[in-house]
């Protein structure tokens, strides 16, 4: 069994939902994001506008892992990659390992509250008893391991039943998260991926990540008019122009 | 740069050198300051030599690492992965060293010329050498970082670190400590030589490795690094040395004063050096750039 998600470009409509949805989830701190929906604008004098929803990318040959000394980054048999927050010692080698750049630090100023200095949320006070975010460590995406176990746990299937899946993939509005098994061949996600020619973001760093991009076309347009023609396809995935 | 801005272009690496970081670019260069010293002060068989490279790594590099980290009270979980992190090696490296060179001087003060002094003589060089190379072997086994991954970033950082201690022995020599100042202005001399091939050797391997190694050694030559560039590695760290050392080879006999300077101009290109090492690192573009 290998958790993995696939990223449907041609289906996202970039509203941010994903990264509410995993700040709600996990309580994150106002400075610091899990997911992050980057835009990229190619062109010149008619720019187009390509975004793509990034996340860890849970490799699985995970250089964070490799090169963490305190054991603290560690890969789960299903190959999602965890942080035991209570070991980090918040020497940020995994934040430099990792080719994605999908780690972050939580530093003092990352966690100054939603509303610095003036009052603390009902929402932000459940935080610190549901979620417990630690000062000094590093955090990332986590596929929502705690809706995965806890809906293991009651027989239920990660990436069909809303309970065992990520929260990131239930939110999806335009349904351009999908999750699953990609060990199953039978799954939904390994099925778009053979299908839709999914691919990893630089697979040449050979980290084999569990996330793949659907449709991977550079220059999707906001404008309308400009969408047709102004596709075009990467050189080749996660590869230098 | 905005949340949505992240990644798409070659970004470059913060956490190890900006705001807090800096404290870990001390920590990389009092490392091979202090190991190289360390091995120049054996050589020369100077107690003082020693006694200072301790400090340097004991107190400088362990209090830079320790604010640097971000948990410092689990400091020592640091240590328990030996077989996959060169960081926890490194640790384990510095603490032996830190041990190994205490015992060291302990006996050399008290039982001089003994074996046992001679056994950890021999355990505190080989941690030193251990010292001054990890943070080249950190850093280059980092694959997203195209300019770090190189075989000869270790190889820079241990003759850097060396030319250092022969820089530091020199002033050591000159305020009454067991070293032949000539000798160390030698090693200096040639070190600074080797040194100064070896960056533009590694600058060139960079720049020919990946597009992004390219960008990474264009940013230090013409880019905002230019001037850490010029003026700290080659000006400082290189001619004005090479410049003193070889005016005392082949005019004359230069000043005292004069040849601190030099060495100060030697920690200064060294401090530099890595400066811009870690300072350019970049990654490339989380996607393909369409043309």
């Amino acid at each position: 069994m290998r958790w993995g998600m696939a990223v449907d470009l041609t289906q996202c409509v970039r509203c941010y939902a994903c990264v509410a949805a995993c700040r709600i989830e996990h309580f994150l701190p106002m400075g610091m994001s899990w997911p992050r929906l980057v835009a990229m604008e190619t062109g010149g004098d008619s720019p187009t506008v390509s975004t793509y929803s990034v996340r860890c990318n849970q490799c699985q040959n995970a250089p964070c892992v490799e090169v963490c000394p305190t054991g603290a980054t560690y890969q789960r048999e299903d190959g999602i990659v965890v942080i035991d927050q209570d070991k980090c010692v918040g020497c940020r080698y995994c934040i430099i390992a990792c080719p994605y750049q999908n780690r972050t630090f939580l530093s003092k100023d990352k966690d100054k509250g939603f509303f610095p200095g003036r009052v603390e949320t009902d929402f932000e006070k459940a935080g610190k008893k549901l979620y417990r975010h630690q000062v000094g460590t590093t955090e990332k995406c986590n596929f929502c391991v705690e809706r995965i176990d806890a809906g293991l746990a009651k027989g239920l299937k990660p990436g069909v039943d809303r309970e065992a899946t990520p929260a990131c993939v239930n939110t999806c509005p335009a349904q351009a998260l999908t999750f699953g098994d990609l060990d199953d061949p039978n799954s939904e996600i390994s099925r778009l991926i053979k299908e839709k020619n999914g691919f990893q973001l630089h697979p040449e760093y050979d980290t084999d990540p569990s996330v793949y991009f659907i449709d991977g076309k550079i220059g999707y347009s906001d404008e309308p008019e400009l969408r047709d023609d102004s596709r075009q396809e990467p050189a080749s995935a996660g590869a230098e122009r | 740069m905005e949340i949505h801005e992240w990644m798409i272009n070659y970004t470059r690496q913060t956490e190890w050198i900006d705001r807090r970081g800096i404290f870990l670019w001390i920590a990389f260069y009092a490392g091979g300051l202090g190991g190289g010293l360390y091995l120049v002060s054996l050589y020369f068989n100077s107690l003082w030599g020693m006694f200072i490279s301790w400090l340097i790594i004991a107190v400088i590099k362990g209090a830079a690492h320790l604010i640097y980290l971000g948990k410092p009270l689990r400091f020592w979980r640091i240590v328990f992965r030996p077989n996959s992190s060169w960081l926890a090696r490194g640790i384990i490296f510095v603490l032996a060293f830190v041990v190994f060179a205490a015992v060291q001087l302990a006996l050399s003060f008290w039982l001089p010329g003994t074996a046992v002094e001679i056994a950890f003589k021999v355990l505190a060089g080989m941690a030193a050498l251990a010292v001054t190379v990890y943070t080249g072997f950190v850093l280059n086994t980092v694959k997203a970082v195209p300019f770090w991954n190189s075989t000869l970033l270790p190889l820079l950082f241990v003759l850097c670190g060396i030319l250092g201690g022969f820089g530091l022995a020199v002033i050591i020599g000159l305020n009454g400590g067991n070293v032949n100042v000539a000798i160390a202005e030698t090693g200096s001399r040639w070190l600074l030589i080797v040194n100064a091939l070896l960056i533009v050797v590694y600058l060139w391997a960079a720049a020919n490795r990946e597009t992004t190694g390219k960008k990474s050694v264009m940013e230090q030559m013409r880019g905002n690094l230019a001037p850490v560039f010029w003026v700290g590695i080659v000006a400082l760290g290189i001619i004005i040395p090479l410049a003193i050392a070889f005016s005392s080879y082949f005019v004359s006999e230069v000043s005292s004063a004069l040849l601190v300077t030099g060495v100060a101009c030697e920690v200064i290109g060294g401090l530099a050096l890595r400066y811009c090492v870690l300072k350019a690192g970049a990654y490339k573009p989380l996607v393909a750039i369409a043309g």
